[in-house]
């Protein structure tokens, strides 16, 4: 071990002996000769033939320094620092060919890094939670309206708490809504409650403070919030004396008492946990007993052993048992239905398809990049043949001479990742607004470590591949060439097989991006194009949440927030330029997320049918033409529909077509129904359709519009509260004054969402304008790499077949005759490639169905748009080229 | 020709250093010289083979080099055997020692053929 240790320190050192080493060295060996030569004279040879003699044993003097030098010093490291003293040299002797190399692997290497780094953020890093691979997300779902997450009620969660032995704990979680009071503002906070043992389930610590812990849990103990790092760092600027201080949420006064480890939450991002005790409502009979009181979500952490697929398997059964005993809390129409899901996917569910899209689309972008750094390396490798085949000559083996190009790759290709850094360090801010809409692990997307060692190893494969595309002079034929004496002439592309090959291969990449762009452009402009359903001229929308969502559920202070509200509705309406001030639980073109059961007088549920539902809605009688909303039958509110009058209803088409497709519905009767009704205070009394309005998108652009159910803001609970003011002047101009007056009315509460209806509709498209964005950019990016890869292929066919065409002219044929025959050499490329491209892009449309709407995956006009362009800039690529070569001078092309 | 015989890898090292042992401190030349007259003229060392050897052996520890006049008055490098590189003559010889009997029982003629 020593042995080694110090003949290899020995050895670095020899790395930096210089001349006086050599000098040394030569000495010695002269010496030696010397005392050869002498011995040999001394046994009677000529002086002469005993130099000679002497010589001949010693086996070449310069062979042996070398190996002695091999020997002191490390070879290969010498070897290496002078080919990287040589490849930089050469490359900056040819600074066109490097800058068009370094800027292509840039563009590459920066568009992967950058989405490699929200991919792994996102979708592929740890969890930060304790063992978070064991933590898994149960989801109940049932068809219909606002069906997707249902959510689970106390019951049910026991059941399964006492049923699945897999889940070795489940955290409860109730999100739910609180006002906070500033000294001088109230601010809405999205808050979690969360029964003790939540955290612990998790595996989240505190990084001040403590966390809630089950002696937190039921009635009778105070009121205690956890803040999570997002929170206290955007709202308490991180200060840490926080820790202990009172905060008061809807009139209540609340202990602060630690700061969570930063942790993304799901389904939604929040500010806060709490234990349960802050709703009086949580912790009542009718939220623990009510098996249809569903408010929770679920995370458990699976049982030591146990697997998903374990979990799945009974928590199926349990499900399966659950559904048996209680019949009515399961609408058999509704396939109720329950799915295990490891919580890391579902953080990454709604990011998923639209991440690994543009991770494709940066991959092909990256492989057209490299395809055309290949190409051009070959193109130089064409004229760089005489060299390397010198160098052979000169002894250098091929493994010494692939050892040269390597290093010069890497030179290129590291260069490369060090610009494509930082056009990442770019384009990540860019893509972490984007993920933000998709995930809330958007914040934990860095290029840290693991994303340069990405980088790294992207670059080093490609300086790897670059390396071997180049041919070296084999062994055998070095001697031919040599004696030849002349530069060797390439023939035409036809001789190129892999150059061609890359042509056609970055064309069919091009056309699969293209048409990918196509599509999600085609997408973003049809969902713009949707008919909303409202005449949304210039209409601005504010939500001002008078009723806390206790008191909601309770029933109290609903009288005195109405008073209210009709005063900004009068106050409002008084402002120059309004024209209609409505009143509304529900902002147009926003969900209620309020979806109960709806039953129609007189019609019965076919067998298996599912239970109707319908979202609630709320209107005061200027509603409807404030928000545009057109009233198709019967009509809208009245002032006379007051508290204490028949109770009305107007509902929307859908429902209409549902429940009456070939009555009129004008004075038929429906009620909420379902046992969910009996946590709120909601009736389910009969009521009459008064009218029927058209359909809005409230669910989103592309969504169906469902069932809803309208009514009267004065006659029913106010759920929740805002305005809807339209103007003949411009609705954005309205803000500041509206905002005045309401803030006058109710000084504490919340102002939200101040938004015009054209901003809420463009809420809506924009992740898709996003997306299609950036794929038509990278679309983009490609095509130009592509069209330079056409054209410097075929420029460089044409300068390889001069002394051809030059023989071709002085034959006979003319200039158009040689420019054809080019462009047919570059159409026949652009075909091969069109039309694997197109094939391509079948396949590859299909799989991004999903981010699709409006526009088939296989939409015609969109592929035969796509093939054009791709074909124009294709041939103009060509064009180039051509030209030149039918500019070619027979008589100076033949001589040269 | 026929019977020149290669040096084989690793036994080299060996024949320097009890060259070194048995001479004392020798210059190249002389090492070359006295391997080949010992090996009967069967081994022809070239400096390729014969520096590097020597260079190794003087990175591991076994021997040193200094500068000194030779017997005709011309400075040469003359090389020594150190503390540690007897030690590992020692060592090595006995290696030999004992794969030489290996290999010769295994080559010896059975008792049969005999």
């Amino acid at each position: 071990m020593m042995r080694q240790i110090r003949s290899a320190l020995a050895r670095i050192t020899g790395l930096f002996a210089g001349h006086r080493e050599d000098d040394d060295l030569r000495e010695e060996m002269h010496a030696h000769l010397d005392m050869e030569t002498a011995e040999n004279i001394r046994r009677g040879m000529h002086p002469d033939a005993a130099r000679r003699q002497a010589m001949l044993s010693a086996g070449g003097l310069t062979v042996a320094a070398e190996a002695v030098r091999d020997q002191r010093g490390l070879p290969w490291v010498e070897g290496v620092v002078a080919d990287l003293r040589y490849a930089i040299r050469t490359l900056r002797r040819s600074r066109a060919f490097t800058t068009v190399v370094v800027v292509t692997l840039a563009l590459g290497i920066g568009a992967n890094t950058a989405i490699f780094s929200v991919v792994r953020g996102v979708l592929l890093k740890p969890l930060p939670h304790r063992d978070g691979s064991r933590l898994v997300y149960l989801r109940q779902s049932m068809d219909g309206p606002a069906g997707t997450n249902v959510g689970f009620s106390v019951p049910e969660i026991r059941d399964f708490r006492d049923g699945a032995r897999t889940l070795g704990g489940i955290a409860e979680y109730s999100p739910f809504t609180f006002t906070l009071q500033g000294d001088n503002d109230a601010i809405r906070v999205d808050v979690g409650l969360v029964t003790g043992n939540y955290f612990e389930v998790m595996g989240l610590s505190p990084i001040l403070g403590r966390l809630t812990r089950p002696s937190d849990d039921g009635a009778g103990v105070p009121p205690v919030m956890v803040l999570t790092h997002d929170y206290w760092m955007k709202r308490f600027g991180g200060d840490s004396s926080i820790v202990g201080t009172h905060v008061t949420l809807d009139g209540k006064s609340v202990t602060v008492i630690g700061v969570l480890q930063p942790a993304p939450f799901f389904p939604d991002r929040i500010d806060a946990l709490l234990n349960m005790v802050i709703s009086e409502h949580h912790v009542s009979a009718m939220m623990v007993q009510g098996r249809t009181h569903r408010m929770t979500e679920m995370v458990a952490r699976l049982a030591p052993g146990a697997t998903v697929e374990q979990a799945r398997t009974e928590v199926a059964a349990v499900y399966a048992r659950m559904q048996g005993d209680f019949k009515d809390a399961y609408d058999a129409g509704s396939h109720y239905r329950v799915a295990v899901i490891p919580f890391k996917e579902a953080l990454g569910e709604r990011a998923r398809l639209t991440l690994w899209l543009l991770m494709g689309a940066a991959a092909f972008v990256m492989i057209i990049s490299a395809a055309n750094v290949v190409n051009l390396t070959l193109m130089r490798g064409v004229g760089r043949e005489h060299e390397l085949v010198v160098r052979a000559a000169l002894g250098a083996g091929s493994a010494r001479l692939r050892r040269l190009l390597l290093v010069e790759n890497l030179v290129l290709t590291l260069m490369g990742a060090f610009v494509g850094v930082l056009i990442a360090l770019g384009g990540v801010r860019l893509l972490i607004s984007l993920a933000e809409r998709y995930s809330s692990r958007a914040d934990e997307i860095r290029l840290d470590s693991a994303v340069l060692g990405f980088t790294f190893a992207l670059s080093v494969g490609l300086a790897v591949l670059l390396s071997f595309a180049a041919l070296l002079p084999k062994e055998g034929t070095i001697a031919s060439i040599i004696s030849a004496g002349v530069r060797r002439i390439s023939g035409s592309l036809s001789k190129h097989r892999v150059q061609r090959g890359l042509v056609v291969a970055q064309i069919a990449v091009s056309v699969v991006l293209l048409a990918g762009a196509g599509l999600l452009t085609r997408t973003m402009v049809q969902l713009s194009n949707v008919n909303t359903g409202l005449r949304a001229e210039e209409v601005l929308t504010m939500q001002i949440p008078l009723v806390t969502v206790a008191e909601l559920l309770s029933g109290v202070g609903d009288a005195s927030a109405k008073d209210r509200y009709d005063r900004m509705r009068r106050e409002v309406g008084a402002l120059p330029g309004v024209t209609q001030v409505g009143i509304g639980g529900t902002m147009p073109l926003r969900n209620s997320q309020v979806v109960f059961d709806v039953k129609a007088d007189g019609k019965a549920l076919a067998v298996g049918e599912a239970m109707p539902r319908a979202e609630f809605r709320t209107a005061n009688p200027e509603y409807f033409q404030a928000a545009g909303i057109p009233v198709l039958k019967g009509r809208a509110f009245a002032a006379t529909d007051r508290m204490g009058s028949g109770r009305v209803v107007v509902i929307n088409q859908t429902l209409a077509d549902k429940f009456f497709p070939n009555d009129d519905p004008i004075g038929k009767r429906i009620a909420w129904s379902g046992d969910v009704l009996r946590f709120t205070p909601i009736s389910g009394d009969w009521r009459t359709i008064v009218g029927v309005v058209g359909n809005t998108q409230d669910g989103g652009l592309d969504a169906k519009p469902g069932s809803v159910v309208f009514m009267p803001f004065a006659q029913e609970l106010a759920m929740g509260g805002g305005l809807v003011i339209r103007t003949d002047s411009s609705a954005a101009s309205l803000i500041v004054p509206a905002t005045r007056v309401v803030r006058r009315i109710a000084p504490t509460a919340p102002i939200e969402n101040v938004m015009t209806v054209a901003q809420i509709k463009d809420q809506s498209v924009a992740p898709r304008r996003l997306n299609a964005a950036l794929v038509s950019l990278l679309g983009i990016l490609a095509v130009i790499i592509a069209a330079v890869g056409i054209a410097g292929v075929l420029a460089f066919s044409v300068s390889a077949r001069t002394n051809e065409i030059g023989i071709r002219m002085s034959l006979g044929a003319d200039r158009g005759r040689v420019q054809r025959m080019i462009l047919k050499e570059g159409g026949a490329l652009l075909a091969i490639g069109l039309v694997s491209g197109v094939a391509g892009a079948f396949f590859a449309a299909s799989v991004i169905r999903g981010l699709l709407f409006g526009v088939a995956p296989h939409d015609p006009i969109t592929f035969i748009g796509v093939a054009m362009m791709m074909g124009a800039i294709g041939i103009a690529a060509c064009w180039i080229p051509a030209r030149r070569a039918a500019r070619i001078d027979p008589a100076i092309a033949m001589r040269a | 020709m026929a019977d020149k015989l290669e040096v084989k890898q690793g036994t080299l090292a060996l024949m320097i250093l009890r060259t070194l042992e048995v001479l004392g401190p020798l210059h190249g030349y002389g090492v070359a010289r006295r391997i080949e007259e010992t090996s009967k003229n069967r081994l022809t060392l070239n400096y390729g083979t014969l520096y590097p050897a020597l260079v190794k052996l003087e990175q591991e520890g076994f021997v040193t080099a200094e500068w000194r006049p030779s017997e005709n008055n011309r400075r040469a490098k003359f090389y020594s055997l150190t503390a540690a590189g007897r030690k590992q003559l020692a060592r090595e010889a006995s290696d030999w020692h004992r794969t030489a009997d290996l290999i010769a029982a295994f080559l010896a003629p059975r008792r049969e053929e005999a």
